[in-house]
């Protein structure tokens, strides 16, 4: 992407909550890049690594609990809770990978499935976490650490903050050896073996970090949200979406989360607020609907599909130019 | 000697592959291993780079015992490989499928880079280094593993028909990278299916029939051994014989 590009993308972001007035529009915006933020970590694991994680939400789910959960138990700030759920995350995500990434194939997914399963019925039956009711924050700011403000405008610009440091490390991993590893193992694990990439450690090591930065967005929802429950932090549907929301932009790419983000969460929220109560439901429908038009239509997401259009432009427009140009030898040696 | 096999056999269930299959290797020779399909040459080949863990017997390169070593710390200690089928990197362009390669002996982007555009100039690909590797034909798709492999900088290379499949021409110009790359100092073990391959460029031959080594000596003096021409050549002949009639 050009200079000017980048700028007037970070103006965007940047201005966006200025220019609104209307609580909705704050609330939506801090949405949007909550999802970017866990769909950019899913993207690190499932996108350049291509080993589809569709239970993201153990780290999600992690990250959310652990600040209310030393504040339960301690009263203290959610702050605390942060690099616990970070910890916990990157444990579980070596409990998780170190057996599967041996394999190759479904393994991974399958495991990853499963344990989210695992962790949410256990979660939901528990009652030191809360069973099914779950667990909530302090409801009146003590001080500015409990991070509880009126406005959504100081989330955004907390989530913001997180998402350009995770999408800054992702563009340095992406131009490093690491990240010439990690595509090199999408696209066939066998020949890049052969070529001594040490496979099974690099997998290793984007899981965890995968794991580190949902296990943040869990605690930047719950900070903003101050209640979590088993279905809002370890179910299915927000591991669903993170997956949908990054192939949806472009699986593998810097920025198709973001994109992903953008169209989507206020697709869904609209979708909510039209259908009601009721439409809770058809966010699944429609979410199978997109699964269904990405598998196969376009596997690589907008972002690709951008990129192929302005390749045809390209090659179209220099074969227009190469026409002319025989066309112009043609008249000039029959006029000579 | 550079690489020494001694006794490999690989048993897949109660089919055994590979039975005692014996191999040394000097620094700077081209083995060629030859034999009709299914005989076990690919097996055998396969036990040389750590794809499988041999049932029996031992593999040595270079002082090390990687009997049980992975492909990773095969290509690390400097034997490279290449695919039957081309295993290269469809959704990279050519240039990152060698960049690939490179990273194993120089970790940082910049020497990486280098490294693999002296390999590309080597293996005739640079014009066409920013294309994605989709975009190649079987013939670019041979080439291009055989230059992620020596972009890896290995001491053994070992080449599971890289020739096969392709037209005269596409095969000499093969030939002639092989050449040059031997003269670069790396030393080589061919399996191929196309006589003129071995018989131009290959020391030594190994023929395998039924799992085990039938004969081994230089190309000439093999193809007229007759348990070679029963075992391989003389079933081929025969073959096309019957496919001229």
């Amino acid at each position: 992407m050009k200079r000017t590009g980048w700028i007037a993308l970070a103006l965007v972001l940047v201005l966006f909550p200025l220019s609104f007035d209307d609580p909705y529009y704050e609330q939506l915006g801090s949405l949007v890049l909550l999802a970017a933020i866990s769909a950019s970590a899913w993207n690190l694991i499932g996108g350049y690594a291509g080993q589809v994680s569709v239970g993201n939400a153990i780290f999600f789910g992690a990250g959310a609990y652990m600040p209310l959960l030393f504040y339960k138990l301690w009263m203290v700030s959610p702050l605390f809770g942060f690099p616990a759920g970070i910890a916990v995350s990157i444990v579980i995500a070596v409990i998780i990978g170190i057996p599967t990434f041996r394999l190759s194939g479904h393994y991974f997914s399958m495991a990853t499935i499963a344990v989210a399963e695992l962790i949410r019925i256990v979660v939901s039956n528990w009652d030191f976490l809360g069973a099914s009711i779950g667990l909530t924050g302090p409801a009146v700011a003590r001080d500015w650490s409990d991070l509880i403000f009126r406005s959504s405008t100081p989330y955004y610009y907390m989530f913001l903050a997180v998402l350009v440091l995770l999408l800054f490390i992702t563009y340095r991993i992406e131009r490093s050896r690491f990240g010439y590893y990690l595509r090199a193992i999408r696209s066939g694990e066998r020949a890049a073996r052969s070529l001594g990439v040490p496979v099974s450690r690099c997998k290793l090591y984007i899981f965890m970090l995968s794991a580190t930065f949902t296990s943040l967005a869990g605690s930047l929802y719950v900070v903003k949200f101050g209640f979590v429950d088993p279905s809002s932090g370890f179910g299915t549907l927000i591991s669903v979406n993170m997956v949908i929301i990054a192939a949806f932009g472009g699986a593998g790419r810097l920025l198709g989360p973001l994109l992903g983000a953008v169209i989507l969460i206020p697709l869904q929220s609209e979708a909510n607020s039209f259908f009601g109560g009721g439409g809770t439901g058809l966010t699944y429908i429609i979410y199978g609907a997109i699964i269904m038009l990405i598998a196969r239509y376009e596997p690589g997401g907008l972002l690709e599909m951008w990129d192929r259009f302005r390749e045809r432009r390209a090659s179209r427009r220099n074969k227009a130019l190469e026409r002319a140009q025989a066309d112009s030898k043609v008249q000039n040696s029959t006029a000579g | 000697m550079l690489l020494k096999a001694e006794n490999v056999s690989m048993q897949f269930g109660g089919f055994r592959a590979v039975s005692g299959a014996s191999l040394e290797i000097n620094q700077g020779e081209i083995i060629g291993l030859i034999g009709p399909n299914g005989a076990g040459k690919s097996t055998f080949f396969n036990c040389l780079v750590g794809d499988l863990r041999p049932t029996e017997g031992r593999v040595w390169f270079d002082g090390h015992d990687v009997t049980q070593a992975s492909p990773e710390e095969h290509a690390k200690l400097g034997i490279g490989r290449t695919f039957q089928l081309p295993a290269t990197f469809e959704d990279l362009s050519i240039l990152d499928n060698v960049m690939v390669g490179a990273f194993l002996r120089h970790p940082r982007v910049s020497d990486a880079l280098e490294a693999a555009h002296r390999v590309l100039e080597l293996t005739g690909l640079s014009e066409i280094a920013q294309q994605k590797a989709k975009t190649l034909g079987t013939p670019g798709r041979k080439r291009l593993e055989i230059a992620r492999v020596l972009a890896t900088e290995p001491k053994l290379m070992l080449l599971d028909e890289a020739l096969a499949g392709l037209t005269p021409v596409e095969v000499r110009r093969a030939i002639e990278l092989v050449r040059k790359i031997h003269q670069s100092g790396v030393t080589l073990v061919i399996v191929e299916h196309i006589m003129e391959v071995i018989l131009t460029l290959t020391d030594r031959v190994l023929v395998f029939n039924q799992g085990k080594v039938i004969a081994s000596g230089k190309p000439s003096d093999v193809v007229n051994d007759p348990a070679v021409v029963e075992a391989y050549l003389g079933r081929s002949l025969s073959r096309q014989k019957g496919r001229a009639a």
